[in-house]
C-alpha cells in the first residue's frame, strides 16, 4: 500500500491584512480570512510548486532520483495551454517516469492526491497543489484569493488513506473562471452556492465508513473562512477538528492546494486521523480519512506586510508591462541549453585541474583547458562576494515590470560550494522583502523564482534570497 | 617596426544634440581634425579609416563605417568599423596605429561616434547593458551601473576606502569638466551634491555614474615621414597596450581589479619605455567613480588599496602631482560609446600642445589614456608625448 511519507508546504513571505480592504473598500468581504499570503511578482504556481515540493522529499528523507510519478494540480497554471510537467520535474531535479496534470477545478489537488495512490506502486512518487487565485478587484474572489502549495510524497511508510468517497452535483456557478480570463468568478447567488457546496462536500463525507465525532481534524475546502463551518453543520463533526487545521484565515483562499495544506497542519500537529475534503465548483467533492503520522517540512509563516497599493503593484494592476523591445536578447533555444544551470546549479569540475566552472562551457576558469567538465550539483547556499541594490530606473528591461511590482532587487557574485570542496562565482538576483538587504559575505539560499518573460514565455530559475541559518 | 604619429584630433561638444544626426556629428570631428593638423595638410592623403560605434539604437548596426565616411567625402579608403564596447574608440586608435607601424598605410583616420539621447525610453532601456555578460550577469538585473557597482560593493570592502573617496572623484572630474566647453556635464559639483545624490545601485549614486552623451572624436595617426611634412608639433604614440578579459565579472578572479587594464598598462609602459612616474597626466576611464580609482591601482600609480590616498591628498587634482582627466573624463565630459576613446586622445593633443585653455595642464610632455570596454572585457591603454619630449 502506497503511503504519505512526506509533506512539505510553502506560501508567498507577503502577506496583506483584511483591514487594508477595509480601508480601500470600505469592507473587506472574504468572511473568516484575517491576513492572505501575496505572490511576489516573480512566483508563481510552478514556482511554488518547486518550493513546496523540495520540502517534502526534504522531510521524508527521499533523494529526488527514487520519484517515478509526479502529479501536478492547479487551477491557475501560468499558461493555459503547455506542458508544465517537464519544467516542474527539472527544478525539482527529479525524472518522473509519469507525470500528470490535475486541473478544471480546485478538487485537483485531492484528485491528484487520490490518483497518485491508485498510481504509484513501489518507488515514490511527488502529489503537489499550488494556486494562487485572482478575481477582479471589487469582487469578493479578489479579497479571499490566497496563494499557497501543498506537496506530498508518496512511498511505502507513512500514513496512509484509510477511506474515500466522491461525491457530483449539477450545480454550476460556484467557482469558474471564463476561457481567456484570469479572474475567478461566482455568481454570488448566495443561497444557492451555500447549499450546493454543503450539499457535495456532505454527500462525500457520508460515503466514508467513519465515526465522524472522533475526527480531530478536518481539512475542508475554504474558499473563504465560513464555508467550512457551514458545510458540516447538521454533521456530527466537532466545529473544533476544522478550526484545528483550517490555513484559509492565514493564507486566505489556496485553491487546489486548500485541503492539502489543512491535512499538512495536522500531521505537523501530530493529529493521525484527519478528514480531508476537495471540493470544486460544478460541483464534486472527494473526502478522505488519513490515519497515521509523516514527517513535514512546511514553510507557510508570513514575514512582511503590505498595505493595498503594494498590494496592487505586486499583482500588476497598476504597472504597464514590460518595455517594447530590442537590444539584448536570449533566445528560447539559448535560454533551453542553461536550463541544468538554471533549474540545478549544475557547474562543471574540469577534467584537467579539477576545478569548478559555472556555467561549464569553454576554455576552465582556472587552467584554461579546453577538456571536458564533468557535472555536479552546487549547494543551495552560498556566500555573497560581491553586491548592489538596483535602484527604479536600474533594471534592465526584462527587470522593470517585476521592478515596477515589487520594488527594489540586489544583483549579486555567490560563491557557492560544490559537493567535494571549492566553490565557483554564479551571479545571481537576491529577491529582498521587506527593507531586507544584504552584504558581501552574507550567506544566501537559492530558491525557485520565474526570472523573466519574454514572448509568452516564461524563463524560470534560481534566484536567491537571504539564508535562513547563520552562517 | 616604425613610428607613429598623432597629427591632428578633433571632436563635438558631447551632449545632447537633438538637432544632429551620427553623420553630422561625425563630419564636424572630422573637420576639425583635418584642420588641426595645420600646414596645409589635404585630407585626400588619408589613406584608411577605421570607425569606433556600437550602434546604440540600431541606426545603423551594417556598415556604420562607410555611412559616415561616404558622408563626409570619403572615398574608395579601406574602412573598418571596430565594436569594443567602450573601449571600441581606444580599439580604432589602436588599429590605426597598428596600420601607420607596419607600413601599409601612412595617414589613417579613427573616428568614433555615437548618439544615445534621441530614444524613446523603451528602447533606451533595452540599449542600456547591452555589453555585460548577456546571458548570466544581465539576467540577475544588472546594467553597467550595477556590475561597477558590484565592484564597488567588494572594494570598499577590502580597503580603507569610503564612498566619500567615490564622490571625490566625482567633484574632481566635475571641477575639471567645468573648465570644458565640450563638456556634457560641464559645471562644478560639491561634496555635499556628490554625497546625497540619489542611489542608483547601491554604493553607487547619480554622481558616481557617467552621463549617456551624443557626440563624435577623430584622430589622425601618420607615419614620422608625413608627420614631419605636415606637423610642426606632431605627438609621438610611445606606447601601445591592449588586452581581452572575461567578459562577464562573476568570471574573474578578483572583483576590485581589473586585470585586462593592468596587462594593456604593463604592454603600453614596456613599449614606451617609461613608468608611470613619468607621466604628466592621464586620462581614464572613470565610466563610474570606483573605476577611476581601480585604474590608479592596476596602472600602478599606487599602490593596492592605497588609490584612495591620491584622491584624498590632490594628487590626481590639475594641480597635483599626476592630474587625471582634466578634460573632465567620461564623468563630466561624458561618454559617447564609440567617441570616447578617441577623444581621449583628443584632450592628449590639447593638452600637449598647450592648448587646453583655462585647464591646461602645466608643462604636459607626456600623458596616458586608459578606455575600458563593459566592465573589463577589453581594454586599451597609449602612452603619447611630444616629440621633442623624445
Amino acid at each position: 500500500m502506497t503511503r504519505i511519507a512526506g509533506v512539505g508546504a510553502y506560501a508567498p513571505s507577503l502577506r496583506i491584512g483584511g483591514e487594508e480592504f477595509e480601508a480601500a473598500w470600505g469592507a473587506f468581504d472574504a468572511p473568516g480570512i484575517e491576513t492572505k499570503a501575496v505572490p511576489d511578482a516573480d512566483e508563481d504556481p510552478l514556482t511554488m510548486a518547486a518550493e513546496a515540493g523540495r520540502r517534502a522529499m526534504n522531510a521524508g528523507e527521499t533523494p529526488p532520483d527514487q520519484i517515478n510519478w509526479l502529479g501536478f494540480a492547479t487551477t491557475t497554471p501560468p499558461v493555459e495551454e503547455g506542458d508544465l510537467l517537464p519544467r516542474l520535474s527539472s527544478l525539482l531535479g527529479i525524472e518522473p517516469e509519469l507525470t500528470a496534470h490535475f486541473g478544471g477545478s480546485t478538487r485537483a489537488g485531492t484528485q491528484a492526491l487520490v490518483t497518485g495512490l491508485e498510481t504509484v506502486d513501489g518507488g515514490a512518487g511527488l502529489v503537489i497543489a499550488a494556486d494562487c487565485s485572482r478575481g477582479a478587484p471589487d469582487h469578493p474572489e479578489e479579497h479571499a484569493a490566497g496563494a499557497g502549495a501543498a506537496a506530498i510524497l508518496l512511498g511505502a511508510d507513512g500514513a496512509a488513506v484509510v477511506e474515500r468517497s466522491d461525491s457530483g452535483t449539477v450545480t454550476p456557478g460556484l467557482r469558474f473562471r471564463r476561457r481567456g480570463s484570469e479572474q475567478t468568478e461566482r455568481l454570488g447567488v448566495t443561497a444557492y452556492e451555500r447549499s450546493a457546496f454543503r450539499e457535495t462536500v456532505v454527500e462525500a463525507i457520508e460515503g466514508l465508513d467513519v465515526e465522524l465525532s472522533a475526527i480531530e481534524a478536518a481539512a475542508i475546502q475554504a474558499p473563504d473562512g465560513g464555508l467550512p463551518y457551514r458545510a458540516i453543520r447538521g454533521l456530527d463533526l466537532d466545529a473544533e477538528a476544522v478550526g484545528a487545521v483550517e490555513t484559509v484565515s492565514a493564507l486566505g483562499d489556496t485553491g487546489a492546494a486548500s485541503p492539502l495544506l489543512g491535512l499538512a497542519s495536522a500531521l505537523e500537529r501530530d493529529l493521525d486521523r484527519t478528514l480531508v475534503v476537495g471540493f470544486g465548483g460544478g460541483s464534486g467533492a472527494t473526502a478522505l480519512l488519513v490515519e497515521g503520522n509523516a514527517p513535514v517540512e512546511l514553510a507557510l509563516d508570513g514575514e512582511v506586510d503590505l498595505d493595498y497599493p503594494a498590494y496592487l503593484r505586486r499583482r500588476g494592476e497598476l504597472t504597464s508591462g514590460p518595455p517594447e523591445g530590442g537590444g539584448a536578447y536570449v533566445s528560447v533555444p539559448t535560454w533551453v541549453r542553461s536550463v541544468p544551470q538554471r533549474h540545478q546549479r549544475i557547474a562543471g569540475r574540469c577534467a584537467d585541474c579539477g576545478s569548478l566552472g559555472f556555467p561549464p562551457e569553454g576554455a576552465c576558469p582556472d587552467c584554461g583547458a579546453l577538456g571536458d567538465y564533468a557535472p555536479v550539483a552546487l549547494d543551495r547556499t552560498g556566500t555573497v562576494e560581491a553586491v548592489t541594490e538596483i535602484s527604479q530606473g536600474g533594471a534592465p528591461p526584462e527587470f522593470i515590470e517585476q521592478q515596477a511590482r515589487s520594488g527594489s532587487y540586489a544583483s549579486a557574485i555567490v560563491a557557492f560550494d560544490g559537493p567535494a570542496g571549492g566553490s565557483v562565482s554564479v551571479p545571481a538576483q537576491v529577491v529582498l522583502v521587506g527593507g531586507q538587504s544584504v552584504a558581501v559575505g552574507d550567506r544566501v539560499d537559492a530558491v525557485v523564482r520565474r526570472i523573466y518573460t519574454q514572448e509568452g514565455v516564461t524563463r524560470y530559475g534560481f534566484k536567491v534570497v537571504p539564508a535562513e541559518a547563520g552562517p | 617596426m616604425r613610428d607613429a604619429y598623432l597629427i591632428g584630433a578633433g571632436q563635438t561638444a558631447f551632449g545632447a544634440f537633438p538637432d544632429e544626426s551620427y553623420r553630422s556629428l561625425f563630419a564636424e570631428a572630422y573637420e576639425k581634425a583635418v584642420e588641426s593638423v595645420g600646414n596645409g595638410f589635404d585630407s585626400e592623403s588619408i589613406d584608411e579609416a577605421v570607425v569606433a560605434t556600437l550602434g546604440v539604437g540600431g541606426r545603423q548596426l551594417g556598415l556604420p563605417g562607410p555611412a559616415v565616411t561616404e558622408h563626409v567625402g570619403l572615398h574608395n579608403v579601406p574602412c573598418t568599423r571596430v565594436e569594443n564596447a567602450c573601449a571600441a574608440g581606444g580599439s580604432a586608435v589602436r588599429t590605426a596605429v597598428q596600420a601607420v607601424k607596419s607600413g601599409m598605410a601612412d595617414v589613417v583616420l579613427a573616428g568614433g561616434v555615437e548618439v544615445m539621447t534621441d530614444m524613446s525610453g523603451d528602447v533606451t532601456k533595452y540599449w542600456l547593458g547591452v555589453s555585460g555578460e548577456t546571458e548570466w550577469e544581465r539576467l540577475t538585473g544588472t546594467t553597467f551601473s550595477g556590475v561597477y557597482a558590484q565592484m564597488a560593493s567588494a572594494y570598499l570592502e577590502s580597503t580603507e576606502a569610503t564612498h566619500d573617496h567615490l564622490s571625490q572623484v566625482a567633484v574632481k572630474n566635475h571641477a575639471n569638466g567645468a573648465e570644458n566647453p565640450d563638456a556634457h556635464l560641464n559645471f562644478g559639483c560639491s561634496l555635499d551634491d556628490a554625497r546625497s545624490a540619489p542611489t542608483v545601485a547601491s554604493p553607487l549614486n547619480l554622481y558616481d555614474c557617467c552621463p549617456t552623451s551624443d557626440g563624435a572624436a577623430a584622430i589622425l595617426i601618420a607615419s614620422e615621414e608625413v608627420a614631419k611634412d605636415v606637423s610642426n608639433e606632431p605627438i609621438r604614440v610611445a606606447g601601445v597596450g591592449s588586452a581581452s578579459g572575461r567578459v562577464g565579472l562573476f568570471q574573474r578572479d578578483t572583483y576590485t581589479s581589473i586585470p585586462a587594464t593592468i596587462e594593456a598598462g604593463r604592454q603600453a609602459f614596456e613599449m614606451a619605455e617609461v613608468g608611470p612616474s613619468a607621466l604628466d597626466f592621464a586620462e581614464l576611464h572613470d565610466c563610474f567613480t570606483v573605476a577611476e580609482l581601480l585604474a590608479y591601482e592596476d596602472l600602478g600609480f599606487c599602490d593596492r588599496g592605497e588609490a584612495y590616498t591620491l584622491i584624498e591628498d590632490g594628487v590626481t587634482a590639475l594641480d597635483g602631482d599626476l592630474p587625471v582627466n582634466p578634460s573632465g573624463g567620461l564623468k563630466s565630459k561624458g561618454h559617447p560609446i564609440g567617441a570616447t576613446g578617441t577623444g581621449q586622445l583628443v584632450e592628449v593633443f590639447k593638452q600637449l600642445r598647450g592648448r587646453a585653455g583655462s585647464r591646461q595642464v602645466d608643462g604636459a610632455r607626456r600623458a596616458l589614456t586608459h578606455n575600458v570596454g563593459g566592465s573589463g572585457g577589453a581594454v586599451v591603454v597609449h602612452v603619447l608625448e611630444s616629440a621633442v619630449a623624445a
